[in-house]
């Protein structure tokens, strides 16, 4: 006899219920999160009061973490220069999924009082996805509580999605990458695998760039893209 | 001069032919020289004149001219006396000799000036990229390369075009950049 409790859900049924589980997951995840204990540029000093007792963000169950596997938040604090840039991706790609990125101040925006150096980048948002920028020069602590009850929002309603981006569209990313670091830029994650394994291995997650990874593959990339995939002999 | 130079320093400096030195402050002395001769000032000043710490080496592109200033500063605990030693060298080749085996510091200093100014120092301890291991371009601190132009060739902007602005627009006023 068929048992009521274990009949498999059709396709539809099924979806539903991980629309609800995903909600709840949401809903619990946007109540506990932690920014990676990594600052650049002049922000940082506005961190300290935005996490210890003057503006307190314990409370709204955000709190630093010392490394970036157990972190949710990747905050960047202001100017990148090229070289820094670099460690961002490597912090970035280690970061467990779903990981949000808020880009503080207007550096990360478009160069900011920077945007003549030629040592640092102009717009954060072509290297790594961004989640939400928090406009200013340096922003408030005020502005920074605000700019998290909003990614906290977004976080509960589903619409922090950006991580997905940077698999959806890594041939995009990683041709800017290679643009700024040279064509033998690869890191030590195996990103084209991971999408793969989040299934959101799509049309753009492999292209002219990521071939060029595949020529360069160090011995950390597990596997090379067969040639039929690129469409290079 | 107003202030005279302690006794030390004054003898040490009569061995140093084509001298020229400015007494600019009580603290402060300002020495021009060829570049010939910097060695063996500074291995006098090193040796008879306590002058022990090399606090930075500094070089200066001149737009006009075709040579790089290089500026030698050195203090005395003794004495309490910063020198600014003045050298200049032509910027083709664009060589001088390390001070490396006289002042150990001067290593991170020239390594330095390598790679903003292209100057290279012979007998330095190392001359690889220090602070821009990510730089394929010229030397940036060169007054003949344009950060602006390298940026505006490089980066693309990020679009501006918020409602309040064009509102603005229709009424036929803008931004002043």
């Amino acid at each position: 006899m068929k048992s009521e409790i274990c009949r498999t859900p059709d396709k539809e049924e099924r979806s539903l219920l991980r629309q609800v589980l995903d909600k709840i997951a949401n809903h619990c995840r946007a109540r506990s999160l932690f920014i990676l204990h990594y600052c650049t540029g002049c922000g940082a000093i506005e961190l300290p009061p935005v996490i210890t007792s003057r503006f307190d963000s314990e409370r709204l169950g955000i709190q630093p973490m010392v490394t970036p596997r157990q972190a949710d938040i990747l905050l960047i604090t202001g100017y990148l220069s090229i070289k820094t840039l670099k460690r961002v991706i490597l912090t970035y790609e280690q970061m467990a999924a779903p990981k949000y990125v808020i880009g503080m101040g207007s550096c990360t925006i478009n160069g900011g009082m920077y945007w003549q150096s030629y040592a640092t980048i102009k717009r954060l948002l072509e290297y790594i996805p961004v989640d939400m920028y928090m406009a200013g020069c340096m922003p408030r602590p005020e502005a920074m509580q605000q700019g998290f009850l909003q990614l906290m929002d977004n976080i509960d309603n589903g619409n922090a999605n950006c991580w997905k981006d940077y698999y959806y569209n890594y041939d995009e990313y990683l041709g800017h990458q290679q643009a700024l670091f040279g064509p033998d830029w690869h890191t030590p994650t195996d990103v084209i695998a991971e999408a793969r394994h989040y299934q959101l291995f799509g049309e753009k997650t492999i292209g002219d760039h990521t071939a060029l990874l595949a020529k360069f593959a160090s011995k950390y990339v597990t596997k090379t893209i067969p040639n039929h995939i690129v469409g290079v002999n | 001069m107003s202030t005279p130079l302690p006794e030390i320093l004054d003898s040490t400096l009569q061995n140093i032919p084509n001298l020229t030195f400015t007494v600019q402050d009580r603290h402060r002395l300002r020495i021009e020289l060829h570049r010939d001769r910097l060695p063996a000032l500074l291995e006098l000043l090193k040796g008879r004149a306590g002058y022990l710490h090399l606090s930075a080496i500094s070089c200066v592109d001149w737009p006009d001219t075709d040579e790089f200033e290089l500026v030698y500063h050195l203090w005395s605990y003794e004495v309490k006396t910063l020198i600014s030693a003045h050298i200049h060298i032509p910027k083709n080749p664009g060589r001088y000799i390390s001070v490396y085996d006289i002042y150990t510091p001067a290593a991170f200093f020239e390594r330095d000036i390598h790679e903003m100014f292209g100057v290279y120092f012979e007998g330095a301890l190392d001359m690889e990229p220090f602070i821009l291991t990510e730089w394929y371009g010229p030397p940036p601190m060169l007054k003949s390369f344009s950060s602006v132009d390298y940026v505006k060739e490089t980066f693309k902007w990020q679009e501006y075009s918020p409602d309040w602005l064009k509102d603005i627009e229709e009424k036929g006023g803008q931004v002043v950049e």
